[in-house]
């Protein structure tokens, strides 16, 4: 009885469940960034679920076509998709051992999202200047330009966060202190902060 | 780090998909100025956006290399939005007593 009860003990250390090896395959770093990503992405579907209540109690909406420039946020989405793509490349050649692709690529995706930061800087100014606020707008209900603001404003800041991240990690590229973990860490980042452009350019954009 | 080299470097299908997602967008974008049903074009601009994520997480985020363990670990967030959406969604529906007013 003890003995089967040690050996099922045993059996139960050694699988992947219990902690004898790493039940997800990663590396701590990795897994930690998928952590993170996850209740990055919780906060988000709060944002929108809360968007899509708002939106649902409203008596209407702003056709968004008036109001927003949709050639630029069509751009936008372009630029943010496109370095996306850049960065799963600079990945590819973190991990094929080529620091000088890999920088390049990196300094390509940084760019993307630059000039992703400066179509959002001036689609904001151009906003406010129209009268939009926190509180208040000149097309309809509050929670439109509320919404707007805040959900567009943390992303934004995403974004930013973003631009920071791979910053750091072309710097270190370029001195030769780069590990391929790192540069992926950063790209999971910087392909999430795609995924939730998707889905406000889905939601608020468009629907 | 043996997985890791079987996939080595792969600029031809990061290229594809880039060329899918722009296809995806245009058309989401295309949805977005179509004259449908409002429903329709929710369910249909749904079903693009998870396509999108799908197509970016399975390949751009290497999902499609890892464990199943922590490719489910993923879908909480989707798991827990639909959870929101269906118990704030109904309360828009019937008499709702706390509709916005203009200003």
């Amino acid at each position: 009885m003890d003995s089967s009860l040690a050996a099922e003990q045993q059996r139960i250390l050694a699988s992947n469940w219990g902690g004898g090896k790493s039940p997800f395959g990663t590396s701590w770093s990795k897994f930690m960034m998928w952590i993170f990503i996850i209740s990055d992405a919780l906060t988000f579907a709060a944002f929108l679920i809360a968007y899509g209540f708002m939106r649902s109690i409203s008596p209407e909406w702003p056709k968004q076509t008036q109001v927003f420039n949709m050639v630029l946020i069509t751009f936008m989405t372009f630029v943010l998709i496109s370095s996306s793509a850049v960065m799963a490349m600079a990945v590819g050649a973190a991990r094929a051992a080529n620091p000088k692709l890999a920088f390049r690529f990196l300094m390509l995706t940084i760019v993307g999202g630059l000039m992703f930061l400066g179509c959002q800087a001036f689609e904001w100014s151009h906003l406010i200047e129209e009268g939009a606020r926190l509180t208040h707008n000149p097309w309809g209900v509050p929670q439109f330009s509320a919404s707007f603001f805040v959900i567009t404003g943390f992303h934004g800041f995403h974004v930013l966060s973003g631009v920071t991240i791979l910053l750091i990690v072309a710097i270190r590229t370029a001195m030769g202190k780069y590990s391929a973990d790192q540069v992926e860490n950063a790209g999971l980042y910087w392909h999430f902060v795609d995924v939730v452009w998707v889905f406000v350019f889905a939601f608020y954009y468009l629907l | 780090m043996a997985e890791h080299e079987e996939h080595a470097v792969s600029y031809k299908l990061y290229f594809k998909t880039w060329v899918w997602l722009l296809v995806l967008t245009a058309l989401a974008l295309g949805l977005g100025y179509a004259p449908i049903n409002e429903r329709l074009k929710a369910f249909l601009l749904v079903c693009t956006t998870l396509a999108k994520i799908l197509v970016i997480a399975s390949i751009f985020m290497h999902l499609r290399y890892e464990r199943m363990n922590l490719v489910l670990l993923t879908f909480v967030p989707l798991i827990l939005a639909i959870i929101l959406f269906s118990f704030t969604f109904p309360e828009t529906l019937g008499t709702a007593t706390h509709v916005l007013r203009v200003r």
